[in-house]
């Protein structure tokens, strides 16, 4: 079976492409495909027969519980039949219904079907629920893409997606079952579910399972309330819509409920929801169908009324509703795809949709006609017709099941509609109304009129000669459904039975609606309460307003306001860490005050008072000189404990900063109106105060404890040692913790790019065109404090390893030599001294960076191990780490120098 | 030698290619092919690190600078990271051949190229390293490339979507930066490893309970979840779209990763740590918020770029449903939807692109008839979309399947029927984003073919989909190490 | 002085805070700037305030003896240089921001959120 699935999966997408070969005739050669599937199912038949089961098995994911498992019984190998047997007359008829197609869509056509069909047998033969959900959702996937066929249409395209939604929403409940089965069971075996159903209903999830069970099955089948997909379905071409919307996708959902009854009996309610549902489809679907204008409309809601009926059977306890069931999906694959077909026929070849306006196609189309009425008299259940005697089956199963009569009285008058359509859908456009269509577009093909005419001549030979057809595949079916052996007697006449008599009354009800059917129409028609009441349109509406409360929702959250943005972000991170440490209960260790030197508390609040003016400052310029203050303080507190090298890094940071934001202020308005009411400054104070202390706790927790640094004691007796530097924190960040260095100098490189791209005028780099504003006050002294700027440089570059100093600040002191001259002499001038352009420099520390890592890479040490070369121990020692800070030194030059000149030209324009 | 080589090279390859690319700005041509040569280099450095790694008994194992581990920096190829490194390196290919249709000679010379290899180097840094304040780092690297490409082109929203996305980043950056300094203020330590021996054995103290939540507030905001998650439809579709795939693929997912490395790996939740254990709830309430509202942006936009941009979000809370289900399997269901939103993410942007490059909006209502005009192409974009929407047996939903399985299996249905309902919803956001695109006929223009070259891409990424939805076994497996690797930091390995 | 350091380090934040929060740019950028000066001075904390010493080996030492804690100092050096870094890269943004918008209140600079939303019936075709 496996090979038989691969096969079938690997045809799907060969086969088509003969469809650009042959032509017109594809059609017939591309169906010995299926049917050569079909054989092979055959060839099983001796198998199924004795009421074996066939397994197979192959690995897939087995630690995810999956395994590609098959299981081939009675059940399956009748759907396999029904699906192999009428996917080669579909593909038949579809080479004669697509004339009018290019070969590219005809292709397409023949690709999605043979792999609907391949899914389905997949899905029937799965044994695994996982496997059996895998093709489950491809089967719906592919009845989309083939609703859709005819995209343009704005209405296919809705009917697609209907169906997909409404499927798919069946798809997750299907997922959630199968979820739950295996969290129960521990195991996703169809087999062990079923087996196992006692333990399932005994588990706390069982109603959730069989509640998500009967929707997966009801949204397949089309059951109220979702059976609204289904006659919208009719969008897709008329060989799909016989194959997959009559004959097998609607059925998988049948399939699924059957082979789940034992689970979802073992619920006291369930068999009273499938059949409570069950009747309410019957009623809903015969009286849309009594509605329906369209020829495909009228048998989409018979279909429906049809699986209402199987469901009902599904829910009927009882070895005559199994055989019923077997018998009636049976028939009802047979006609109603024989049905479809000619519908399809009388499109085709009228182009009509309306049965009102057709009439007379008997002339035209004879042979359609002939197999239309065939497969109405099946439908209709007169004898002799395998219609006639699943009917029998049916009345049989409810008058053995122990349920009171109102789905019987149901059945009948749902029965009787059907007669009563099944005449309709003949009579009207074939033998009445004689004239209303003189010509035709297209006439009758082989490849039209054999499919439905071999379907229609089937359903009268099976009644017949029932021996072979109920040996190989209905009784084994039925077996398999009810659990065990049934005597399956497939004779057009048992006698004069209560069954029979209900036929009677059944066919006699059709007779009077196939007269009375335009009076009953026209009623219904102007009904139109009806319309609003459709549970389509509830759908469509609660879509929209889905859609219509995801934007409100959108509009309410992302507001755009950058300000309650920030908030969110504030708000919503000090509301963590409040429930944190509410949640771990713990209240914070405050450390002792201490010793309190009065120098540096006076420089720190200095640095606090500087922040409390700048948040209040009214003009954004004392805002920055506040916040430089705050800068500086903070500098000087860091040198006054034991961080030179921190704080020769703020002030210079603080220094280029003004000179750089100096570049935004001049453009931009000093004071402006304030953007807050002073509510809000209340909030955001108060918030911003309780974010503030929340943080000062934890910062008090964490230092009011012990603490033991692994690395730093390391660092400080490797420093000299093995890294042969003085300066520890130098040391640390050439080559301790150099990979987080090479980091922060490429951060810089990038900010440099950036800068460029953000800056750049609209040609290129090069020099400003036209007279450039210097500063005459700064050219007296520019030149030679630029000078001592840049020696200044180069020392603190070199002594970085042993004193203060390093790349940073070395480059950042560079960087302010040539901002100097820059503002002094012009961009232009300070460019030409510079000689390299800025992103070059970048560019090639970036490269000094990286390079000074790969010598220790060489000797087979990790990347950025430091070599030392001590020629002869006169000259100071070089090492790789030099190479490294002299390429932190031109990254940063290159890049501050990079927003230097861009911001200044940008200031000139 | 070996081991340092392939370890250094996801990090240093790029940055070399990108100081080059830089040297050598004035000729596009000549960068172009450094960055397509770099990403292939990339590509199979990082695949060998991937069977080095996976071949030996020994996790490979770099410290810069050749001292001791836990002491300096080190790089170890342990899983997630380094199946992280090859998907990235996957992606960034992809990304390059798309650039060369998408990223013409005027973004090339605004530095592209070396935005682009800057932050695929963060990227893998970030993915690689053991050391909490190397991981800062790597981000702040990461969000000023980011930046950088956000503003290629200058327009007034792309500057505008830059400063928000900024002024959110730069938040996140000092929680995370204050919650790296207090971490090791508590712990004395940076190495991930080290901290975790004292924080997961631990109960919380009142300064690691903060240190905890600051990491979580910033490192959430950087994955995108809610409430943190605003900046990113509010900048993300201002980009060019082979620089916001790449973002969509990786970035948040690196937040994400983040996540995962310091509460699975240093706090050990769901390998027995009890040092964040206050926090596990938040992470349910968090991921079904950002579930359902993200769904709903998604339904509420009809702009291709805004609408992936929520599902972006989306699909990352669906990984923090793993991180709050607190298991061992949970952390491995997070680790493989993670992997699977890496790949279907970018290539649906890829997707959104052509799109837009063939029919002319970015808007679903106007665009559309890419089916006929592009059979192939409606072909190679149903992969992501059904993959995102969670249909079998495509990635997208044995990601959710899994996530909904262990969330039963963790007690915490409602969580697993949260996933669900976010899934119906994007199932519907979905199917209509492909009929609209490919069906629906275009208002206006002609629809043109689509450039081979971005279909290439996207084909390798469709194919990357559709290897993990036909075999999840083996990233399955992937995870189950990857969880059991992240709760080995913590000591409950086994 | 822990105390005392810890209580400016979280004023200087809460007052930074409370800047970010203004629908003004430019002291939503200076609000950013002195956010970091703050939070380098609380990250100096995580080292302890012990020794004034600065962890510099005497030229007579073989190793470093008493001083400040040296990780702590070349990790707040880094966060110096990124911080700057991010500071002048928003700064170069909202300078652009003023030229295309005029404004530097957050309120009028939003083509980015007005790009591509469903209340505005203008799509973006660009």
């Amino acid at each position: 079976m496996l090979t038989i699935l691969l096969i079938s999966f690997l045809g799907a997408c060969l086969m088509p492409l003969l469809a650009y070969v042959i032509g017109r005739g594809a059609g017939l050669v591309i169906a010995l495909f299926p049917f050569g599937l079909l054989a092979a199912f055959v060839s099983m038949a001796p198998f199924v027969e004795r009421g074996w089961v066939k397994g197979e098995a192959a690995e897939w994911a087995p630690w995810l519980g999956l395994d590609f498992t098959l299981r081939l019984d009675g059940f399956s190998f009748l759907l396999c039949l029904l699906i192999t047997g009428l996917g080669g007359l579909v593909v038949i008829y579809a080479g004669g219904y697509l004339t009018n197609k290019s070969p590219a869509e005809r292709a397409r056509f023949f690709c999605y079907i043979l792999l609907f069909l391949s899914a389905m047998l997949g899905a029937v033969l799965a044994e695994n629920l996982l496997v059996f959900l895998v093709f489950w959702e491809a089967t719906s996937i592919l009845s989309f893409l083939l609703i859709g066929f005819e995209g343009r249409s704005a209405r296919a395209r809705r009917a697609a997606l209907m169906s997909l939604q409404v499927t798919a929403f069946g798809g997750l409940a299907l997922l959630l079952a199968v979820v739950m089965i295996g969290h129960v069971l521990g195991t996703y075996s169809m087999a062990q579910a079923i087996d196992r159903a006692g333990e399932l209903h005994a588990s706390p999830w069982s109603t959730a399972i069989v509640i998500c069970i009967l929707i997966a099955g009801f949204t397949k089948s089309a059951q109220f309330p979702f059976h609204f997909w289904l006659p919208n379905a009719m969008q897709a071409p008329t060989p799909a819509s016989a194959f997959l919307h009559s004959a097998t996708m609607v059925k998988l959902g049948i399939y699924l409920l059957s082979r789940f009854e034992p689970v979802i009996g073992a619920e006291s309610w369930g068999r009273g929801a499938l059949i409570t549902v069950a009747c309410i489809t019957m009623l809903v679907a015969a009286l849309q169908a009594l509605r329906a204008e369209n020829f495909k409309s009228a048998l989409a809601y018979s279909t429906v009324a049809s699986l209402g009926i199987l469901v009902l059977l599904v829910g009927l306890d009882g070895p005559a509703a199994s055989v019923a069931m077997i018998g009636f999906l049976f028939a009802h694959a047979l006609y109603k795809a024989a049905l479809f077909f000619c519908a399809g026929s009388v499109l085709h070849a009228t182009g009509l949709y309306s049965l009102r306006a057709m009439g007379g196609l008997a002339r035209h189309l004879p042979l359609t006609a002939l197999a239309c009425a065939g497969a109405s008299l099946s439908m209709a259940g007169i004898p002799p017709f395998i219609g006639f005697i699943s009917k029998e089956f049916l009345f049989q199963a409810q008058l053995e099941s122990s349920w009171e009569a109102i789905p019987l009285a149901i059945a009948v008058i749902v029965n009787a509609v059907m007669v009563g359509v099944a005449g309709v859908v003949t009579l009207r456009p074939f033998f009445m109304g004689h004239g209303k269509v003189n010509k035709v577009q297209h006439g009758e093909t082989f490849s039209l009129v054999m499919p439905p005419l071999l379907l229609a001549c089937a359903g009268l030979f099976m009644s017949l000669a029932p021996d072979w057809i109920t040996r190989v595949a209905i009784r084994p079916a039925v077996a398999s459904v009810y659990g065990r052996a049934v005597e399956v007697d497939l004779t057009v006449w048992h006698g004069l039975t209560p069954m029979l008599l209900l036929s009677f009354v059944v066919v006699s009800i059709g007779a009077v609606i196939v007269i009375f059917w335009r009076k009953i129409h026209v009623w219904l028609r102007q009904r139109t309460r009806f319309n609003t009441y459709e549970i389509e349109s509830l759908w469509e509406a609660s879509l929209r307003n889905l859609i219509l409360s995801s934007r409100q929702l959108t509009e309410l959250l992302q507001h755009g306001d950058l300000r309650r943005y920030l908030l969110a972000v504030v708000g919503g991170t000090g509301l963590l860490v409040a429930w944190s440490v509410a949640g771990a209960g713990v209240a914070p260790d405050i450390p002792l005050l201490g010793e309190l030197r009065p120098g540096e508390a006076l420089v720190a609040l200095g640095g606090l008072g500087g922040a409390i003016v700048a948040a209040r400052a009214r003009t954004l310029l004392s805002a920055m000189i506040a916040t430089g203050l705050t800068g500086f303080a903070i500098a000087i507190t860091f040198l006054m404990n034991g961080a030179p090298d921190l704080a020769l890094t703020q002030f210079t940071v603080e220094a280029l900063l003004v000179v750089l934001l100096s570049a935004l202020l001049l453009a931009v308005p000093l004071a402006s109106p304030p953007t807050r009411t002073k509510a809000m400054r209340g909030r955001d104070a108060l918030l911003a105060f309780g974010v503030g202390a929340l943080l000062f706790l934890g910062m008090m927790d964490m230092a009011a404890r012990e603490h033991v640094s692994i690395a730093s004691d390391f660092f400080g007796r490797m420093s000299l040692t093995s890294a042969h530097g003085h300066n520890v924190v130098n040391v640390i960040l050439v080559d301790f913790r150099a990979i987080d260095t090479l980091g922060e100098t490429i951060v810089i490189a990038i900010a440099a790019v950036m800068a460029r791209s953000l800056l750049r005028s609209r040609g290129s780099e090069g020099p400003v065109p036209g007279p450039e504003p210097v500063h005459f006050s700064l050219q007296m002294t520019g030149r030679w404090l630029s000078l001592l700027l840049l020696l200044a440089s180069m020392v603190i570059l070199f002594r970085g390893h042993n004193q203060p100093g390093g790349g940073f600040v070395g480059g950042l002191v560079a960087a302010l030599s040539f901002a100097l001259l820059a503002l002094a002499y012009g961009v232009n001038h300070a460019q030409r001294v510079l000689r390299l352009r800025t992103l070059t420099l970048v560019g090639l520390g970036m490269l000094c960076v990286l390079l000074a890592g790969v010598p220790g890479l060489l000797t087979g040490e990790p990347f950025l191990t430091h070599l030392w070369w001590e020629p002869g121990g006169v000259m100071p020692a070089l090492s790789t780490t030099l190479l490294f800070d002299l390429g932190v030194y031109l990254v940063v030059l290159g890049a501050v120098l990079a927003f230097h000149f861009g911001l200044q030209r940008e200031a000139t324009r | 030698m070996t081991e340092t080589v392939l370890l250094t090279a996801p990090v240093i390859l790029p940055f070399v290619a990108a100081a080059l690319v830089l040297i050598l700005r004035a000729r596009l041509a000549v960068t172009r092919a450094i960055g397509l040569i770099a990403n292939g280099a990339l590509l199979v450095a990082s695949l060998l690190l991937f069977f080095y790694a996976n071949g030996g008994h020994l996790v490979p194992l770099a410290v810069f600078g050749g001292w001791p581990q836990g002491i300096s920096i080190s790089f170890s190829a342990t899983m997630p990271g380094l199946m992280l490194v090859v998907v990235t390196a996957l992606l960034a290919l992809a990304a390059s051949i798309y650039a060369l249709v998408d990223v013409g000679p005027r973004r090339r010379r605004a530095g592209y190229d070396a935005l682009m290899l800057a932050m695929t180097g963060a990227v893998n840094g970030a993915f690689l390293t053991d050391d909490l304040f190397n991981l800062y780092v790597w981000f702040e690297l990461a969000l000023i490339a980011a930046l950088g490409l956000l503003t290629l082109d200058r327009r007034p929203a792309q500057i505008d979507g830059a400063i928000r996305y900024a002024s959110f980043s730069m938040l996140a950056a000092t929680f995370i930066l204050l919650g790296v300094g207090m971490i090791y203020g508590i712990t004395g330590t940076l190495d991930v490893g080290r901290a975790a021996a004292t924080l997961a054995s631990q109960p919380p103290t009142f300064a690691s309970a903060t240190a905890a939540a600051l990491l979580l507030g910033g490192f959430a905001l950087k994955a995108g979840l809610f409430p943190f998650h605003l900046w990113l439809p509010a900048s993300y579709h201002t980009g060019p779209i082979t620089a916001v795939a790449v973002f969509a693929g990786l970035l948040t997912k690196m937040g994400f990763y983040a996540l995962l490395l310091i509460f699975a790996g240093m706090f050990g939740v769901g390998a027995g740590g009890i040092g964040a254990t206050q926090l596990v709830p938040v992470f349910g309430w968090i991921a079904a918020a950002t579930i359902l509202i993200c769904c709903a942006g998604a339904l509420a936009h009809t702009d291709m770029r805004r609408m992936l941009a929520y599902h972006i979000v989306a699909q990352v809370g669906y990984m923090t449903i793993g991180l709050a289900l607190a298991t061992r399997e949970g952390i491995a269901a997070a680790v493989f939807y993670m992997v699977h939103s890496i790949v279907v993410q970018a290539n649906l942007f890829f997707g959104a692109g052509l799109i837009r490059r063939a029919s002319g909006s970015w808007d679903l209502t106007r665009a559309g008839g890419m089916a006929r005009t592009n059979p192939l192409f409606a072909l190679v974009l149903a992969v992501p979309v059904l993959s995102l929407a969670g249909i079998p047996p495509l990635s997208g939903f044995w990601a959710k399947f899994i996530i909904i399985r262990e969330s039963f299996d963790a007690d915490m249905a409602w969580i697993g029927v949260v996933a669900l309902i976010g899934g119906l919803l994007t199932i519907v956001s979905m199917s209509s984003f492909w009929s609209d695109a490919c069906w629906k006929e275009p208002r206006g223009k002609p629809v043109r073919r689509v450039p081979l070259a971005g279909l290439i891409a996207m084909t390798i990424l469709s194919g990357a989909t559709l290897a993990i939805g036909l075999m999840p076994q083996g990233l399955w497996t992937l995870s189950l190490l990857s969880s059991r690797a992240l709760a080995s930091i913590a000591g409950g390995g086994g | 002085m822990t105390l005392l350091y810890g209580f400016v380090g979280a004023g200087i934040f809460a007052c930074a805070l409370y800047m970010i929060l203004s629908r003004n740019l430019v002291r939503m950028l200076l609000g950013f700037s002195m956010l970091a000066t703050g939070v380098n001075l609380l990250l100096f904390l995580a080292g302890r305030i012990e020794s004034r010493q600065p962890p510099i080996i005497a030229d007579s030492a073989r190793a470093l003896g008493e001083a400040a804690d040296p990780i702590t100092q070349a990790m707040i050096l880094t966060a110096i240089v990124i911080g700057f870094a991010l500071t002048v890269m928003l700064a170069v943004l909202v300078l652009r921001a003023w030229r295309h918008a005029h404004s530097i209140d957050s309120r009028n600079v939003d083509s980015a959120e007005s790009l591509g939303t469903p209340q505005e019936r203008e799509p973006a075709d660009d």
